[in-house]
């Protein structure tokens, strides 16, 4: 009898065992498998561990927020360290995304993804913010602008409003970081967004960058078509120019 | 009804006189016209904003429909101008038809300007309209600036601080002038109402007095013409001012008007709701006056940083680029046909005038000022060059800084050329002469004549 | 078709364009139907009276005479003479006419001097003082803790916020970047730096902060100012370094300004250097 209540007790420590440790590995997996996507993706750069090397910064303490932005907008990961970092569809699928968030958020304290609503905010106050702080980069109408050498602030209107946020707390590139409220950032949004959906009561917006494109259509609409007027009238039939 | 009027201030022979007299017929000639047009139409667009704008920089709260404004404090002037584009019926079209024909007055003012250059039509006797041409261009100028500058918005804001920068760079007399200018220290609260003053009393009566004396004189030394068969510079061969000028003339007007009333509707501009209330702390990008002022605004961007100091006293870096190059500029521009007369020795009348090919030196300085300001115009806006070539803003500059000098040279180079080439008749394509007659000699052989 | 057909059309499009303008106005407008019809409405009308000159009236082409514009020549008496003898023969009172005049003239341009004030030397001084706590747009004192690691805030004298010669740029580095000298390197409490807002170049505000190059840049004509040596200008027409203003801290461990900025803030003018007043 004895040996029989010993090998049960084996056997049932055995699958405990096994059981117990097969729920250890699944719960290793996931940070495995993330891992495993960012030294095939992003350690070449960036390090095993996010330490940095000399062609690409640290990711520890850039947090959730930041690589979240990065990678959503396609920023990341970038082929060619020297190349300038622009917006492009992502490489990589939500699942993917949400992994390396992870990872890259465990490898120090840094800002969180943020929650985001623009319906919240108040529009008065998102244009005032707009127009103070990221007007002067990102242009009036939020369509882009040139801030010196290879940086450019890109225009607005095609950005979702989590990477918008996302960008401002954290600052990528040459963007400074943006110590809004919850509130003041709802704000904005709602104000990007209404820049974004709104009709121009003038007519057709030309661009939005006012008066270089104002001008240019001066001359090769309005004075293209006077001229040729004035040649079609100031000219007699069966006669030439002069 | 005409014998109604002429039984009280007997005006039938003048009117006979008047309506019979004898105009060139060249279309070029009705370039002109699309400015005075242009002058019509921003007159009468300018009283119906005069009846609702406010010219008071006192602080007001929004309160209208535009929502990302509401609550807001801005300026009375600005918030006159968003209730005229959002509350005002027909008054969003007006604005634009008003700021649309500003821009097309100084372009075509500038069309008409290069037509009477590359013809000669400055010559004697027509220096003194020359003049006043040259006058009316800088008071379209001005006019253009005031008048964007009332509605108090973030961008003609900026606008005026670089003006009174350049004020205030002037040497020894800079700040005391710009200080009697605005009023006081920028931003000052007196400004905007001053500017107001200008833009709708003083200089609209300058410029229809030099417009009238403008016609005036026209009419007195009557046009001149282009030589042909029949024409000399004696007589005068055209067609009368009645019935035929006149509905030319009429026609031309209805239609410029059409086509700044079609833009006025249908095309965005100047959207001072986009730019928010001007505020003295805030600066919002691309940052551009309008078209005509784009020249001086490159002349500033491309000027390198050079501020002198000798004996204490400073030569800011403002000062040459936007006070002392357009300064120099219409100051040669203005003198021009006493420099040429002098230069070429001719002091006589003329009345026909010169095709540009005829005369290559003239026609060649002429088309290299056409490309030195264009090129300015162009380095005005070098920061929207950039984004939209995605080129550094850097280097945009610098190869403008390099095109100012290059471009105008070449431009004066090649037309030179050009006008050469048309004028001797030797036509050269692609590096064959122009075919020639070949004779045959009595001994036998063939000899090319010309 | 014909031309006369044509200038009829043209006046018929013309009169129904504005009365359609008077309909939508009437309803209560809209600009992009008004300009519409109106430019229809003026456009039918000039094509028409256009077409109307240059296909339907038959103008032959005439000559007239040039009058000649040099008067006939000496001998007889010029336009001031004759009567007006009264006043071209006595050249002395008409001289002193001439000063009076001019003397005149000039008394009665003086009053534009009322337009404005004389600068004196508030060219010279800004809103700031000597423990004057630093305050953003919405009123707040500042801490360097506020201020987020490549950030950069406006900042006001409390009391002044909105004040156009005093408005600064507070910009928080990482330790170790800032290579400043002399006393100007005392003047960074926690490596929070602060700069005049104002553009030396035109006085436009300098409101692009590059983070990850530490430039300032002026997007009005792209003066480019280097914020870990003292801003001093690196690209573009600015000659002027952006003056610093002079930061500490108070007892609370608040931002503090030291004193005004050492020197003129703005464009620069002629006696920049001289000191004094204008």
């Amino acid at each position: 009898m004895r040996g029989a209540t010993l090998t049960a007790v084996a056997v049932i420590v055995f699958v405990g065992a096994s059981l117990g440790s097969g729920v250890a590995r699944a719960q290793e997996d996931p940070m495995r498998e993330a891992r495993d996507l960012f030294v095939s993706n992003c350690a070449s750069c960036h390090g095993a561990d996010g330490q940095g090397t000399e062609a690409g910064p640290s990711l520890q303490g850039v947090g959730e927020a930041s690589a979240d932005f990065q990678l959503r907008t396609g920023r990341m990961p970038l082929s060619n360290p020297d190349a300038p970092t622009l917006r492009k569809p992502p490489a990589f699928d939500e699942d993917e995304i949400a992994l390396l968030v992870a990872y890259v958020g465990s490898l120090g304290v840094g800002p969180e993804i943020p929650r985001v609503d623009p319906e919240s905010g108040e529009l008065p106050q998102g244009s005032e913010l707009f127009i103070a702080h990221c007007a002067a980069c990102h242009g009036a109408t939020a369509t882009g602008g040139a801030v010196g050498g290879n940086a450019f602030a890109p225009g607005l209107h095609e950005s979702s409003p989590l990477t918008v946020a996302e960008a401002m707390i954290t600052g990528p590139g040459e963007m400074p970081v943006f110590a809004f409220s919850e509130g003041e950032r709802n704000s904005i949004l709602r104000y990007v967004e209404y820049l974004r959906t709104t009709e121009s009561p003038g007519g057709f917006d030309i661009g939005g960058i006012g008066p270089v494109s104002e001008g240019y259509v001066a001359w090769v609409l309005a004075m293209l078509i006077l001229v040729l007027t004035v040649v079609v009238i100031g000219t007699q039939r069966g006669e030439k120019g002069s | 009804m005409i014998g109604w009027i002429d039984s009280r201030l007997g005006v039938d022979s003048w009117a006979r006189k008047a309506l019979r007299k004898v105009f060139p017929d060249h279309w070029s000639f009705l370039l002109g016209e699309i400015a005075l047009f242009t002058f019509i139409v921003l007159v009468a667009t300018g009283v119906f904003l005069t009846l609702f704008y406010r010219p008071d920089a006192t602080p007001v709260v929004y309160e209208g429909p535009y929502a990302p404004l509401r609550g807001r404090e801005v300026s009375a002037a600005y918030e006159s101008v968003l209730r005229l584009s959002f509350e005002v019926r027909a008054g969003l079209v007006m604005r634009q038809i008003h700021h649309w024909a500003a821009l097309v007055f100084v372009a075509s003012i500038v069309v008409h300007a290069a037509r009477v250059f590359f013809t000669g039509a400055f010559r004697r006797p027509r220096e003194i309209n020359w003049l006043v041409g040259v006058g009316l261009l800088v008071m379209a100028l001005m006019m253009g600036f005031t008048g964007y500058s009332l509605p108090d918005d973030l961008l003609s804001g900026t606008g005026l601080r670089i003006g009174y920068s350049a004020i205030i760079s002037i040497p020894f007399i800079g700040p005391y002038l710009a200080y009697l200018a605005f009023g006081g220290e920028f931003p000052s609260e007196g400004v905007i109402s001053r500017l107001f003053v200008m833009h709708v009393m003083l200089f609209p009566a300058i410029i229809i007095g030099l417009i009238s004396a403008h016609l005036a004189i026209l009419v007195r030394q009557k046009h001149a013409q282009f030589p042909a068969a029949g024409r000399t510079e004696t007589n005068v061969v055209g067609k009368r001012l009645w019935p035929s000028q006149v509905f030319k003339s009429t026609g031309l007007m209805l239609i410029t008007a059409a086509v700044l009333a079609v833009m006025g509707g249908l095309v965005q501009i100047n959207a001072i709701w986009e730019y928010g209330p001007f505020d003295a702390t805030t600066v919002s990008s691309p940052a551009q006056p309008d078209w005509y002022m784009g020249w001086l605004e490159g002349a500033i961007r491309l000027w390198p940083p050079f501020e002198p100091h000798f004996f204490g006293i400073t030569l800011p870096a403002m000062f040459i680029p936007s006070v002392l190059l357009p300064g120099i500029f219409f100051t040669l521009f203005a003198l021009w046909p006493f420099v040429e007369a002098r230069a070429i020795k001719d002091h006589e009348e003329h009345h026909l005038l010169d095709h540009p090919r005829d005369v290559p030196f003239r026609t060649a300085v002429g088309a290299g000022g056409l490309a030195f300001v264009t090129v300015l115009t162009l380095a005005g806006g070098n920061d929207v060059l950039a984004l939209m070539f995605n080129v550094p803003v850097e280097s945009v500059t610098w190869f403008l800084r390099v095109a100012i000098f290059v471009v105008p040279a070449a431009v004066a180079a090649v037309t030179y050329r050009i006008a050469l080439e048309l004028r001797d008749g030797d036509r050269r394509v692609f590096g064959r002469k122009k075919a020639t007659f070949l004779e045959r000699s009595a001994s036998g052989g063939y000899e090319e004549k010309p | 078709m014909n031309a006369e057909r044509g200038v009829q059309l043209a006046f018929v499009l013309s009169t129904l364009s504005s009365i359609g303008l008077v309909i939508v106005y009437l309803r209560g407008g809209d600009p992009q139907l008004e300009g519409l019809l109106l430019g229809a409405g003026l456009g039918g009308l000039g094509i028409g009276i256009a077409v109307w000159a240059t296909r339907l009236m038959n103008s032959p082409e005439v000559t007239e005479d040039r009058e000649s514009l040099v008067s006939p020549a000496e001998g007889e008496p010029g336009p001031l003479e004759g009567e007006g003898e009264a006043v071209t023969r006595r050249s002395a009172l008409v001289r002193m006419l001439i000063g009076a005049g001019g003397t005149l003239t000039a008394a009665l341009a003086i009053p534009t001097l009322s337009l404005g004030p004389t600068p004196g030397s508030s060219l010279r001084q800004t809103k700031w003082t000597a423990g004057a706590r630093l305050v953003t747009a919405a009123g707040q004192a500042l801490r360097p803790a506020d201020i987020p690691f490549e950030g950069v805030t406006t900042a006001f004298p409390e009391g002044e916020v909105g004040s156009a010669d005093s408005q600064t740029v507070v910009i928080r580095l990482r330790p170790g970047l800032l290579q400043l000298d002399g006393r100007a390197a005392t003047w960074t409490p926690e490596d929070c730096v602060a700069y005049s807002k104002i553009c030396t170049h035109a006085g436009c505000p300098v409101g692009l902060y590059r983070s990850a190059a530490h430039e300032l840049l002026c997007p009005c004509h792209q003066s480019t100012f280097d914020v870990l040596r003292g801003a001093v200008p690196v690209f573009g027409p600015a000659a002027r370094a952006l003056p610093q203003l002079p930061l500490g801290l108070d007892d609370e461990g608040y931002l503090v300004a030291l004193g005004d900025f050492p020197e003129p803030v703005g464009p620069s003018f002629w006696n920049l250097e001289r000191g004094g007043d204008e």
